[in-house]
Order: C-alpha cells, then structure tokens, then sequence
C-alpha cells in the first residue's frame, strides 16, 4: 500500500509531497489516521505548515507531533524525503 | 527575551536557553545571534516610533526558538513564540539570516494583539501584509535606508541565490522568477489579479501568502511617493490603522484602504500630499 505525506503552507506556501509503500494493513492505517487527525478548530499558526496524509483515495490533515513510537521512523522518512513541487504543478 | 535551541528537535519543552536579556550569554550560535539582533531591531522600532511595550503593548516576554526540526525551510509565530528552521540548504538557508523575516514573526504576535484580523481571504492577506510592512520597515531603519535606497526585497540572504527573494513590495511577483525548485513568485501587484483560492490549508487559506502582494504594493507606492525614510510617514498610518479598534477582524481590501486615508488626513492634514500618496497607492493596486 503506497501512502503519501504532503506539507504545505509556510512563509512563502510551498507543497511538498514524498510517498513510500508500507506493509501495514488497511485496518492499522485507519487506525492511524484517526489517531493523527489534526484538530482542525486549534487556532492556525501564522505562517505554519500544514500536513496531509494521503491513503489510497484518503486525504487527512495530520498532526505529526502525535505519531505514535512505533511509527516515528516512517514520518521521519518521509519528511526527510519531501520534495517540493512547482507552482501550478498540483 | 529569550532564545532557545531546540537542537533540530520539534519540541519546546525540551529546548535548551541559549540565551536571555538578564544574563545576556555570549553566544557561538550564528542563528541565536541573527535572532537576538532581529528581535531587538524590531522591539527598538515599536517603542522608539510608536511607544508600544513589545507584542502586546504590556511588555510580553519575547521568546524565540531556533534550529527547530531537521532543515525546515520556515518561519513561523504560534501565537507564544517565534520559531525558526535552518532551511534545507539547498533553495533556503536559515530563516534567521535576515532582519524582515524576524520582524514579520513578531508582527504577526502585534496584530494578534490588536486588531487580530482572521487568517483567511483578505483579512487574512492583509495580516500577512502587515508583518511584511513592518518587517521590511524594520530592516530598513536597522540598515539606515530610505525609500528610494531599500530594493524592498524581503528574506533575500534566507533564499540561495543572489537573484532571488521571498518577496518584493516594489514588484510583487517577481522575487523569484524561474527558480530551478519553486518556479515563479505568484503573488500579484493589482486587485484584479486576485486570485480566488480555497479557504483551506493547501489553499493557503484563500491565498494568505498570495493575495498579500496587493495591499504591500500599495503600501510601497505610498511610501516611495512620501519620500524619505518610510517609517517616518507611510509608517506611522499603517500603525495607526493597525492599531485602531475600528478596524474589524475581518477587514478587507476597501476598508484598510479608507482608513489610510481617514488617519493620514488626521496626521498630515486633509489636503496633504501624504494622503494624496497614500490614495495613489491603493489607485496603482487597483483597490
């Protein structure tokens, strides 16, 4: 299963995306959307960023302080590997 | 103030003082002293200029925290504090090297205090603009240049590359033309070049970011048309419209435009050439 990790947002707002497939089975991954899911009523940060993850035809708005300990190494990968994408590109 | 390292971590809690006013630390690190000098330039010009005691006008601590996370290319205010990444290194380096980018963040922390405009659509614009305006004023006074000397460029050491900056006020889209990575600045100069995003997050919500280019246009024609140093005259109207308690949370365009124009007539007199330039400004920005 291929999940994709997209940041936007900033002080100039670029999109940057990476994806990676994982084994993890789909019921884990609904799980950790609902887990990840970013409170959308908190008050927005001036100029912040803003995380996406996408499973399948699934996108959430992610909060990537609350990933759990046994996923940490797969965000980080995939933050490290994000790319930005022109504008006018998405 | 204080500084604090957050040792590429994204935490607060567990971020090490580098820094503080009572103490005054010597420092090694290059991002610490860029932001010891930027928060001063900026608190300087808010009370020397306008008398306003720090953020919130009642002498808030001014907290900042660099080298959060592992080469973010960013700089934001979370409402608390100031945050500053190290950028990847390839297209951004890091988001203290330059004087306005400090300034903006902790203008975002004023007009939070004051009219605290929504962040979306015009309103949320013209909060961006505002950082902008004041942050490009703050590099300007901390560098001693005029009008006509500044080249208007904000974070232009924070981006690699001698032809490129985050943003222009002078000529809004044009900062970074064909860069190899981001393309070309989108931000227009004109309100008929606004451009209609979606109020959500991968639409910087309706275009914060974009829009803003707009009321910065404006706000350089007034100045350049005053003349002299721009804190001195377009200054002082823009702090005076961002801190009048009639300018609504969800202002737009129209409305920031009249009141320039209501507090430049009441500094500078009806039939002023100030306000005449403050009126040719929003004129070029098609406002």
């Amino acid at each position: 299963m291929k999940i994709k990790l997209t940041r936007t947002g900033g002080f100039i707002p670029i999109t940057k995306a990476a994806e990676t497939d994982v084994n993890i089975s789909n019921q884990e991954l609904a799980n950790l959307l609902v887990t990840l899911k970013h409170d959308t009523a908190a008050p927005r940060i001036k100029d912040g960023n803003y995380y996406e993850l996408t499973v399948g035809s699934n996108s959430t708005l992610v909060d990537l302080e609350k990933v759990p300990d046994e996923y940490k190494d797969l965000f980080s990968k995939l933050k490290s590997e994000l790319k930005i994408i022109k504008h006018g590109e998405f | 103030m204080e500084v604090y390292d957050c040792r590429q971590k994204t935490d607060f809690i567990n971020a090490a003082l580098l820094w503080d006013t009572k103490t005054n630390q010597k420092l090694t690190s290059v991002a610490g002293k860029n932001v010891i000098r930027g928060g001063k330039a900026s608190w300087d010009f808010y009370w020397q200029l306008f008398g306003r005691n720090s953020i919130d006008n009642k002498g808030m601590l001014i907290r900042q925290y660099v080298h959060f996370d592992k080469g973010m290319d960013n700089a934001y205010w979370d409402g608390r504090r100031m945050v500053y990444g190290d950028g990847d290194g390839t297209v951004f380096t890091s988001f203290t090297s330059d004087i306005d980018v400090i300034g903006h963040e902790l203008t975002h922390g004023v007009t939070e205090n004051e009219a605290n405009l929504d962040y979306e659509n015009q309103a949320g614009a013209l909060n961006e603009s505002f950082s902008d305006i004041f942050g490009i004023m703050i590099k300007q006074r901390f560098n001693n240049q005029d009008v006509k000397k500044s080249n208007w460029l904000i974070g232009e050491k924070v981006m690699i590359g001698p032809k490129y900056a985050l943003r222009s006020l002078k000529a809004p889209g044009t900062a970074y033309i064909n860069h190899p990575e981001l393309g070309s600045d989108p931000q227009p100069a004109t309100m008929d070049k606004y451009q209609n995003l979606p109020d959500t997050e991968s639409g910087d919500f309706g275009g914060v970011h974009i829009n803003s280019g707009i009321p910065n246009f404006a706000f350089y024609v007034a100045a350049f048309n005053m003349g002299g140093y721009a804190w001195e005259k377009a200054g002082r109207i823009w702090y005076a419209v961002l801190t009048d308690a009639g300018l609504a949370q969800d202002a737009n365009f129209t409305a920031v435009k009249n009141l320039t124009i209501v507090h430049a007539e009441k500094i500078f007199g009806i039939n002023s050439p100030e306000v005449k330039a403050v009126k040719q400004g929003w004129s070029e920005a098609k406002v």
